[in-house]
């Protein structure tokens, strides 16, 4: 039996559960697993592997390429996540799959806006209307609270840790 | 007899055991280096850059984890003590900012989340607080930082042993 993990992320819950990965590396497979774990009894969650644009589907025997030692599954109610990002006086939408990171809306977001790679850096997404700066490595599963499948950023200046 | 192992410690080996610390490893983000109570030394993976480390050695802290926030050394992990100051980090605007060898002798980050950097930085509780320390995620909160700001255009390399 191999000795592969995957980790397992509910909706915003912060709380990774890690699981070995199915013999059979199937869809099926995979939602029975998560079902016998008693992380599916909501019916309405949908479950995606990694950045995965495709959920996983209990009735489908295709084999999973992605479900690999590490990989992240993203339990969500979320097909998609529309995402919003305000750069000054400028607004980019797109729709992201729920287990895109917040490094990748980031990049998405400074091509968007045109702005040239060396400033990126000095650049960051924060949530809008708090203080809240995610990690690059978050998927936005985790940050579409409540019933909503959206995620509102600004793209705001990094400062510089001084004083 | 046996020594009652304290909460603070406790608390730190539960947290390098949980799934949030496992999946950095196996992602290849960090590393768990040693640990020796109340320091614990954290290999951080940082961005290929030439004649650069492709880690950062870390040496924490932990007394008091996590109510305390910790305090972090760059750590040389085959010299097993601190990191020379021309080895620190170096980037073109963020960086500098915090991998300051010259502040404090070089004990510890210029990072809001660091506790000896806080002390006497009222004003980073308004002017950083996607900084600051997170008693409810602890360590995690630490090295996801350094990880993003060593895996960002911003970083230009680490001098070599």
């Amino acid at each position: 039996m191999s000795n592969d993990v995957m980790f397992i992320q509910a909706g915003h819950d912060s709380k990774i559960v890690e699981m070995p990965i199915p013999e059979k590396r199937t869809e099926s497979a995979l939602i029975a697993a998560l079902v016998a774990a008693g992380l599916l009894n909501d019916e309405n969650l949908r479950v995606f592997v990694d950045d995965a644009e495709d959920e996983v589907l209990k009735d489908r025997e295709a084999e999973i390429k992605g479900l690999k030692h590490g990989c992240r599954i993203h339990l969500s109610h979320c097909k998609r996540i529309d995402v919003t990002v305000h750069y000054q006086e400028k607004t980019a939408e797109l729709k992201f799959a729920p287990g895109v990171r917040v490094k990748a809306v980031k990049q998405w977001a400074t091509r968007e806006f045109h702005i040239d790679p060396k400033d990126a850096p000095e650049h960051v997404l924060q949530i809008c209307n708090s203080k809240e700066r995610p990690s690059s490595d978050t998927p936005l599963a985790a940050l579409a609270h409540g019933c909503g499948c959206n995620v509102c950023f600004d793209l705001v200046p990094e400062k510089r840790v001084e004083g | 007899m046996q020594t009652a192992v304290s909460p603070d410690r406790l608390l730190l080996e539960k947290d390098l055991a949980a799934s949030e610390f496992r999946l950095g490893e196996i992602e290849g983000r960090w590393r768990l280096v040693s640990v020796e109570w109340p320091h614990v030394v954290i290999a951080v993976t940082v961005a290929e850059r030439d004649q650069s480390d492709h880690e950062l050695g870390l040496r924490f802290e932990c007394t008091g984890y996590r109510q305390t926030p910790v305090t972090a050394q760059p750590w040389d992990l085959n010299g097993h003590r601190p990191l020379p100051h021309n080895r620190w980090p170096r980037g073109k605007s963020i960086i500098p900012s915090i991998f300051r060898p010259e502040w404090k002798g070089g004990q510890c980050l210029y990072l809001p989340c660091d506790r000896m950097a806080i002390e006497g930085h009222g004003n980073w509780q308004n002017e950083h607080p996607g900084r600051l320390w997170d008693s409810s995620r602890g360590l995690i909160c630490y090295l996801e930082q350094i990880y993003d700001l060593l895996n960002s255009c911003d970083f230009t390399g680490a001098a070599c042993a």
